[in-house]
């Protein structure tokens, strides 16, 4: 027998969920504002890097290139003040217009060229991915037809968004990188043999003990002028204490057992393992995100910004992966077991790659420029990109997220982690933030506006 | 001055003297007639090998694993000289495979033990993802193999496989194995693979836990048995950690660090499960664990466990039932920098006390010559006398494997040995054999046939009391040093004592057997003495009797 006060409750309780429910059903039918449309594809783009097998910091970062550029070629004849970039890139040519004097729906187009990019370029992912893909693809579609009633308008747009993919798809597979998940590790590669040469790692991230990606250096970059960037400077080898180069390496040795809570915490978040996370690249293409989250903008910028951080990223890694076979510099894990403490080990697990310059700094500097010409010096954001990991219990150290007062704020500290973790000396990072900022400035030069 | 030159000259020569007259090791290789060296699949991984009396002429042989080159089986003549009769072996589709590891049990129980040989990928054509089928050899008894691989239900498991162990988990008699897999079994056949195939084929692997069907069959009873681990897996062993006489099984896992640790699966034995108790006994190593050498140093009869590594290696000490393991290397003077594989427990110098021998090699292609440890047992720490006694040997060393091949009494060691990717490798890399030229110390060898246990016995553990010491044997079936399997003859180092007091087979089951007063000195064979169960039917039939006349006796008052 239930009490009478018990039934109400009940209706109560009902209605309270029926209405939750269809709120939600209408939330769903809601049509999404721009800056909602372009970070949708963003997170997209970031799980799919991150749960793709064999996935590298170097093919990642070239994903994120043609994606941001895809994004903003479908879009960018729709706003007259803008103008395609594609006549400014290494080769790609001029890509087609618009009919001229018909609707088109830039929302669909977008949506249209992402999935069709994503689908292409990571070809090599899960049948469940690719679901992922489709259908996200699938509920902005049915959403958006809602708005344009005309069908004409509705496929037209979606031709268009899907045929500017293509092309830049196809022009992407004589870049030196396509499919390059085939081909991580040569190893075949001979390394040279050289006093302060790379040694594959014996506290390693990787089981291989050939270097990743040694001829990712031969890429085309986006931009012709950023494969033409002078080589950093390199402080020479030498054993000899007290030297710049051993000096180098001491201030790594002695970090390691001076290292706060804070800076473990450091260390860890910005690993971006690439067996785990969405990698290096992939965490700049989420400060876009943020940026955008933030300021909500129209989609031409949202589309923008992905580009130039895309683009910056990939010719990033195009050079620092050029100068790391060309120096082919050890890690610390090396030189200080072999001149200073045998029984030392860096906090984290050497990549498997040469250490001068700094991956990790080259493109967060790159993307950090980039996006302070776009939101300003001044920005204020929370990293929550690892937020909820369990802790890393053989370090003894908790994912906490960040706060920072500009995106340069967030790039120092990215290339400061890697010295943290024991993986690179001042100079790697140093040279790597001080290239990321020429790479940036030039693709902040491209003529984006009319 | 020159009075204390010469005391200084007189304590050196004694020093020198010292080591040299308790253990000293000759490279025999060339005069065995031993030719082999172990050449790597892109950098991977192995070799081993196994010792075994293939043809039971009391002499013992041993299959060495040769990767892309071709596998050996290495006859014992005898005299000291060894023949390789591989080509007649009836082991041949062997070349058809980069072979990694090998071990041996009497499968079937006839009698003769037969091998399995683990394999990475084919040898004979391009395989876009490396894997391959391992492979099974039955000795037919008469000096050949053939293969039954197919017949054993062991020819549709593609896998990426290391290092392999039987062990008798279940008790009953038939060897079972445990295989370790490092990248993920892939079934596809060729005109299925793409892109995302690829990408998915070097992540982390099940292992196989293989269930012997009476001697028919394998049946793979990994998920049966509660097991669910992936890891980069470098096989595992059997062993009887907590003395509860079922054996448990360790598992060696490669980065744990970044993925799956080493585990301690304790076997819940009469049911049929596994559950993982590494963490709460301290020892879910997160290393780049390679092997495990498995004995009871300070003969305190618990068995203690060497973890062979990157950089330094892991010694756990065993603190008994209920206790976490202690990681002991650093103090008991163990901690050295090496890449290690092999290692190896045995009373090399005959003196009551296990010294342990650990084979050192890069990383293929970096090959950086490091040499091989001895570390010496001097009751309860450890020194390292491999140079000094003639172990100090700088090639690309990968499993080892320990035996009496010229019967004398002393063990003696082979290494095997990787060739050098590069050029320039400042020694010659080949696979080695040490002849163990010991001088003193009694000793006795043990072969073990079990009759309800598994036939060499095989999980069974010996305990010799003489001396006043108390030392203890587990017979592994493989595993026990990368890659390899030592002999199943199980020995002791007596020192000077004069006469063994005592000697207790715990058989893998439960059954023990205890026999009085050995002699040293020799090589001798325990045969099982089965436990009555009939006795224990009779009694059971007396009791269903008496309980069946009560109950009618009963009935029939109700009536």
């Amino acid at each position: 027998m239930i009490h009478k006060k018990s039934w109400t409750k009940l209706l109560l309780v009902s209605l309270i969920i029926i209405g939750v429910t269809s709120s939600c059903k209408q939330e769903n039918k809601k049509l999404p504002e721009d800056y909602e449309l372009a970070t949708a594809w963003a997170d997209m783009t970031n799980y799919i890097t991150k749960t793709t097998p064999a996935n590298t910091p170097t093919f990642a970062s070239r994903c994120f290139g043609y994606i941001g550029l895809t994004m903003y070629e479908s879009v960018v004849n729709g706003y007259p003040e803008y103008q395609s970039v594609a006549t400014q890139l290494n080769g790609l040519g001029s890509l087609p217009l618009p009919e001229k004097g018909v609707a088109y729906n830039w929302q669909l187009a977008l949506n249209a060229g992402q999935a069709e990019m994503l689908r292409n370029i990571y070809i090599q992912t899960s049948d469940d991915n690719k679901k992922r893909i489709d259908s996200l693809e699938a509920s902005f579609v049915n959403v958006l037809k809602t708005t344009t009633p005309d069908e004409a308008v509705v496929n037209r747009s979606i031709l268009y968004g899907k045929k500017i993919a293509q092309l830049i798809f196809e022009w992407s597979k004589t870049d030196g990188g396509h499919r390059g998940y085939l081909t991580n590790f040569d190893k075949k590669l001979m390394f040279p043999n050289k006093p302060g040469g790379w040694k594959p790692a014996l506290y390693a991230q990787s089981f291989s003990h050939s270097p990743l990606h040694p001829h990712w250096g031969n890429n085309r970059t986006f931009i012709a002028i950023d494969s033409a960037i002078d080589a950093p400077e390199f402080i020479p080898f030498d054993t000899l204490a007290g030297s710049a180069y051993y000096n180098q390496f001491k201030q790594v040795y002695e970090k390691k057992n001076s290292l706060t809570q804070a800076e473990k915490e450091v260390a860890i978040w910005w690993s971006d393992d690439p067996d785990v996370t969405f990698t290096p690249p992939g965490h700049s293409y989420y400060f876009a995100t943020i940026a955008i989250r933030e300021t909500k903008p129209g989609l031409i910028k949202c589309a923008e910004t992905y580009a130039r951080v895309g683009m910056s990223v990939s010719d990033a890694y195009v050079n620092c992966w050029k100068w790391k076979f060309q120096f082919f510099s050890e890690r610390a894990n090396t030189y200080v077991t072999e001149h200073m403490d045998q029984q030392w080990e860096s906090f984290w697990p050497d990549p498997p790659f040469p250490a001068f310059p700094s991956g990790h700094a080259i493109q967060a500097a790159a993307s950090a420029v980039v996006l302070t010409n776009l939101f300003g010096e001044n920005f204020t954001f929370t990293d929550s990109a690892h937020a909820g990991r369990a802790d890393d219990e053989i370090r003894n150290t908790a994912f906490k997220i960040r706060h920072f007062n500009s995106f340069w704020q967030a790039a120092e500290e990215t290339a400061n982690s890697r010295f943290y973790g024991g993986i690179h000396i001042p100079q790697d990072n140093e040279k790597g933030l001080e290239k990321g900022k020429i790479i940036a400035n030039n693709i902040n030069g491209l003529h984006w506006k009319k | 001055m020159r009075h204390r030159q010469i005391i200084l000259l007189i304590i050196i020569n004694f020093c020198i003297n010292k080591s040299f007259s308790q253990t000293r090791f000759t490279d025999v290789t060339t005069a065995s007639g031993i030719k082999h060296v172990f050449k790597v699949y892109e950098g991977m991984f192995g070799g081993g090998a196994c010792v075994i009396d293939f043809n039971r002429d009391g002499f013992e042989d041993v299959y060495i694993t040769g990767g892309m080159n071709d596998d050996m089986l290495y006859k014992n003549n005898g005299n000291g000289t060894f023949t390789n009769v591989f080509e007649q072996s009836g082991m041949a589709v062997t070349k058809n495979f980069v072979t990694q590891g090998v071990t041996g049990a009497d499968v079937n129980r006839d009698g003769f033990v037969d091998l399995f040989v683990t394999t990475i990928t084919r040898r004979d054509k391009q395989e876009i993802i490396p894997r391959a089928i391992n492979l099974f050899f039955l000795n037919n008894g008469n000096g050949t193999f053939r293969d039954a691989t197919k017949e054993y239900g062991l020819d549709q498991l593609f896998s990426f496989s290391t290092s392999a162990s039987f062990g008798d988990f279940n008790a009953d008699g038939w060897p079972d194995l445990y295989v370790g897999n490092y990248f993920n079994e892939y079934k596809g056949k060729l005109s299925v693979i793409n892109d995302n195939t690829v990408v998915e084929a070097n992540q982390i692997a099940k292992g196989n836990l293989l269930l012997n069907e009476k001697g028919k069959k394998f049946r793979d009873v990994y998920s049966n048995y509660g097991l669910e681990h992936r890891g980069f897996g470098f096989g595992g062993i059997f062993t009887d950690f907590d003395n509860d006489g079922d054996q448990d099984l360790f598992v060696n896992h490669d980065f744990g660090y970044k993925r799956t640790p080493d585990m301690l699966l304790e076997n819940n034995y009469p049911r049929k499960k596994f559950t993982d108790v590494a963490k709460e006994k301290g020892i879910d190593l997160k290393i780049n664990s390679m092997g495990t050498a498995v004995g009871d140093y300070n003969n305190d009869g618990l068995m203690d466990y060497y973890m062979t590594n990157i950089k330094f290696n892991y010694f756990m000490v065993n603190q008994g039932v209920g206790k976490p393991f202690v990681n002991k290397a650093p103090e008991l003077g163990m901690q050295f920098f090496a890449i290690s594989w092999g290692a190896n427990f045995a009373d090399f110098d005959n003196d009551g006390d296990v010294d342990l021998f650990v084979a050192n090699g890069d990383l293929n292609p970096n090959c950086v010559a490091m040499a091989n440890f001895y570390f010496e047992n001097m009751g309860g720490k450890f020194e390292d006398h491999a140079r000094a006694i003639g172990l100090a040997d700088y090639g690309i060393s990968r499993g080892s494997v320990v035996f009496d091949y010229d019967n004398d009494g002393d063990l003696d060691l082979l290494v095997v040995n990787q060739e050098p990717v590069i050029a320039d490798y400042p020694v010659p890399s080949v696979t080695r054999l040490f002849r163990n030229d010991s001088t003193r110390g009694n000793w006795i060898k043990i072969i073990l046939k079990g009759v309800d246990a598994e036939s060499h016995g095989i999980g069974s553990k010996i305990e010799v009391e003489a001396g006043g010491r108390k030392m203890i044997r587990e017979i592994d079936g493989g595993a026990s040093s990368i890659f390899s399997q030592s002999s199943v003859m199980a020995h002791f180092g007596l020192g000077n004592a004069a006469k063994i007091d005592k000697i207790t087979i715990n058989w893998t089951g439960g059954n023990k057997q205890t026999i009085s007063n050995g002699s040293i000195n020799q090589l001798m064979t325990i045969t099982e003495i089965p436990e009555k169960k009939s006795n224990h039917l009779f009694l059971y039939l007396v009791i269903g009797l008496v309980v069946l006349i009560i109950a009618v006796i009963v009935l029939k008052k109700r009536i």
